[in-house]
């Protein structure tokens, strides 16, 4: 089976490893600076009370207090929800409307350009501008959808006044924005399939539907993780959609954990609890990742 | 010989080098950087640094324009101060904003730079200015232009129906019912006030509360919401939004729509600051000038209005490495003659009681005349330096209770659970 008996072993002497940490040491020093250097700062900062509004406080070392507020928080718990909702809702929602995106711009056209560009501008727009462009869209007297809606004889509906529908809108914002940058990455994976499979399936009188399921979904596989992790991660993070359009209203009912500890370290300025809060979103964060991490150690293994 | 031509030579150097040493220390510029937010009229204020520079060649002003509403450039300035940052010399703050800018010791308290010159200064301006720029004793910043909210109505449909300008709020839903069912114009709204998420949203709590006779804290500054006063702001708003007065989708109304709808002419009343009037009256666009009357917000029955005040202060950042000069730039901002300066180019409201009898600004801005007494009169808003807290539990809840997703219990009492840790 192994053949490489022959290989010649390479005989790795002391400064090809010096040499090797000092190309290293760049990165690692730029890596200690900006991620694990602030990560640290946050951590220990989660452990004190820091609230510049209220310097007679001093900053004391508290322990898990923070923790055991944020636990006992109504508004932290509500947030965590919202953003759980908006990860169960925009993560397949954009992998759906990215696959079909996907399949569409992989279709032989004569002039792929124009596609391929409708397919990255959503992607290249700035978040807080797709905020706002949906904001003017779902507003109530104003919007075009409302326009549109009563045109058909549904009549105008409270987009961003009401909790239910609020979400729904957000969702589409999310969804609208984020299956461009699934598209692109799902057709560079539909583009790597070679296309003889496809030509030995329809020799072998296989319909569209089972090429799809046979040979599409499967050689897509990777690609489609690759994009999920990628997605749930931003999800995870959601908040210049949600920022733009309702400011978190009605009241705090749209509001997500990245926007509630936007409000508490820059609004409040209370840093300790505030660096908490953001402890707690980089530990679900973990939790969600991790998931895929199992599963992509299951399907190596299973390779 | 050779070391006399040297010494020579470097004599004639340095003869040569000195004038032009001494010329360029006498040019030496002091750069005095201020920030302003893109609703305060950054054009007339760089006019008005123009001159400053024009006066005192040796200080270069540059005016950095921030955000577009107050929480955005604090968000940006909290950033900038939390860091300790110097490159602010001057920033322009909405007069919420003293007690919390003392509390984290951003402003640098001007009392020792002006010195003895101190009460004679203070007793040019409005009262209600010195009050707002006083935390603790201590003089934190100096009034740019005053402001306070007024109640905008249609002077033409008034008229038309023969209705007087609503000195009650009930008055005002009546006068709004029979102009909407008279006018049959489907774009047409009879009340606006802010109603989304933002600051202006606490006003919308508090000028009801405060025109039915009540506080929001007690003279002893504990919270005063425990009575069926402090219910008041919700059922009246309930009340204007089930007439059909108010729209329904009061709860994504921005402070700035109200102008847009009220310069559309959709609009019979609003409840917004003293931009509003410059912009009716001049912008080309505007479908209502000389249609607009200004007057005292309405009140309840028997009982006296009150309205939130509002306006622009002048801070020494705490961090700036040119205070004294920051002082003396902040000194002629916060002057009577730059006051009249922003009454002729923006219609921004004087800060100096004297300014509005001044002939000149009264011409531009007849309204000043009835604008004065009411701004003399205006309330602040909770003073605390986690304003930033009671603002975001009062609007929050104001905003759920106008979209509808919360009773006036539930938000009274969400409100006060969110309140009561500030004022413990």
């Amino acid at each position: 089976m192994v053949t490489d008996t022959a290989a010649p072993k390479i005989k790795r002497d002391l400064s090809e490893q010096a040499l090797g940490w000092l190309l290293l040491s760049p990165v690692i020093v730029l890596l200690l600076v900006i991620v694990v250097y602030p990560i640290a700062t946050l951590v220990y900062n989660s452990f004190f009370t820091i609230k510049v509004m209220e310097p007679y406080l001093g900053t004391p070392f508290v322990g898990l207090e923070n923790f055991e507020k944020a636990l006992d928080d109504d508004r932290f718990w509500a947030a965590l929800w919202n953003t759980v909702l908006y990860i169960v809702v925009t993560v397949p929602g954009s992998l759906f409307a990215g696959l079909g995106l996907a399949l569409l711009a992989n279709l032989p056209f004569k002039r792929q350009w124009p596609v391929r560009l409708a397919l990255l501008l959503p992607w290249a727009l700035p978040l807080v501008f797709v905020g706002l462009i949906f904001r003017w869209f779902f507003d109530f007297r104003l919007g075009f959808v409302n326009d549109a809606l009563v045109h058909l004889g549904i009549g105008a509906v409270p987009w961003l006044t009401n909790t239910t529908m609020a979400k729904i809108a957000i969702c589409l914002a999310i969804i609208w924005k984020s299956s461009s940058f699934m598209a692109l990455i799902l057709l560079a994976g539909l583009q790597s399939i070679p296309k003889s499979l496809y030509e030995a399936a329809e020799v072998d009188g296989a319909d569209k539907w089972t090429q799809f399921r046979e040979i599409t979904l499967p050689m897509l596989a990777p690609s489609i993780f690759v994009a999920l992790i990628f997605r749930t991660i931003t999800a995870i993070q959601t908040f210049d959609i949600p920022y733009a359009m309702t400011g978190g209203g009605p009241g705090e009912s749209t509001e997500t954990l990245a926007m509630y500890i936007h409000k508490t370290t820059l609004d409040f300025l209370d840093f300790g609890y505030g660096s908490a809060l953001a402890v707690l979103l980089f530990i679900v964060s973990m939790i969600a990742t991790s998931g895929y991490l199992k599963y992509t150690q299951r399907s190596t293994a299973r390779d | 010989m050779q070391r006399r031509t040297l010494i020579k030579a470097v004599t004639l150097a340095a003869a040569a080098i000195m004038p032009a040493l001494f010329a360029a220390n006498t040019l030496a510029q002091t750069t005095l950087r201020i920030f302003t937010g893109g609703q305060q009229r950054p054009d007339v204020m760089r006019k008005i640094a123009d001159e400053y520079m024009k006066r005192n060649p040796s200080v270069k002003v540059e005016v950095e324009v921030g955000g577009a509403t107050s929480e955005a450039q604090q968000q940006y300035l909290n950033t900038v101060l939390s860091s300790k940052d110097s490159v602010l010399d001057v920033v322009l703050i909405d007069v919420i904003r003293p007690a919390q800018w003392a509390a984290a010791q951003w402003a640098e308290p001007l009392d020792s730079y002006l010195g003895a010159d101190k009460p004679k200064l203070l007793a040019g301006y409005l009262k209600a200015y010195v009050d707002a720029n006083t935390v603790d004793g201590k003089l934190m910043s100096l009034p740019y232009f005053a402001d306070s909210q007024f109640l905008y109505y249609r002077k033409d449909l008034l008229e038309k129906y023969k209705r007087p300008v609503p000195q009650t709020w009930d008055d005002l839903m009546e006068s709004g019912q029979i102009i909407m069912q008279g006018e049959k114009n489907q774009n047409l709204r009879g009340f606006e006030t802010a109603g989304a998420p933002i600051e202006g949203t606490v006003c919308t709590y508090l000028v009801p509360l405060w025109g039915e006779g009540s506080e929001f804290t007690d003279a002893k500054g504990k919270l005063n919401l425990n009575n069926e006063a402090a219910k008041y702001p919700f059922q009246l708003m309930g009340r204007l939004k089930a007439s059909g007065v108010m729209p329904s989708n009061i709860g994504e109304i921005p402070t700035d729509r109200i102008r847009i709808d009220m310069q559309s002419g959709n609009l019979v009343f609003g409840q917004t600051w003293g931009y509003v009037w410059n912009r009716l009256e001049t912008d080309a666009d505007s479908q209502v000038k000389g249609k607009i009357g200004v007057a005292v917000l309405p009140h309840s029955k028997g009982k006296n209005g009150a309205t939130c005040i509002g306006g622009w202060q002048l801070a020494v950042s705490a961090f700036s490495k040119n205070k004294t000069e920051a002082v003396k730039f902040v000194r002629y901002l916060s002057s009577p003659e730059v006051s009249k300066m922003q009454a002729l180019m923006a219609s921004h409201l004087p800060v100096f009681t004297d300014v509005y009898k001044d002939p000149e600004v009264l011409k531009a801005n007849p309204w000043f005349q009835f604008a004065a007494p009411v701004v003399a009169q205006a309330r602040a808003r909770p003073v605390t330096a986690r304003y930033q807290e009671v603002s975001d539990a009062i609007r929050s809840n104001m905003n759920a209770y106008l979209s509808g997703t919360k009773t006036t219990e539930v938000a009274l009492a969400d409100m006060q659970k969110r309140l009561g840790p500030v004022f413990k």
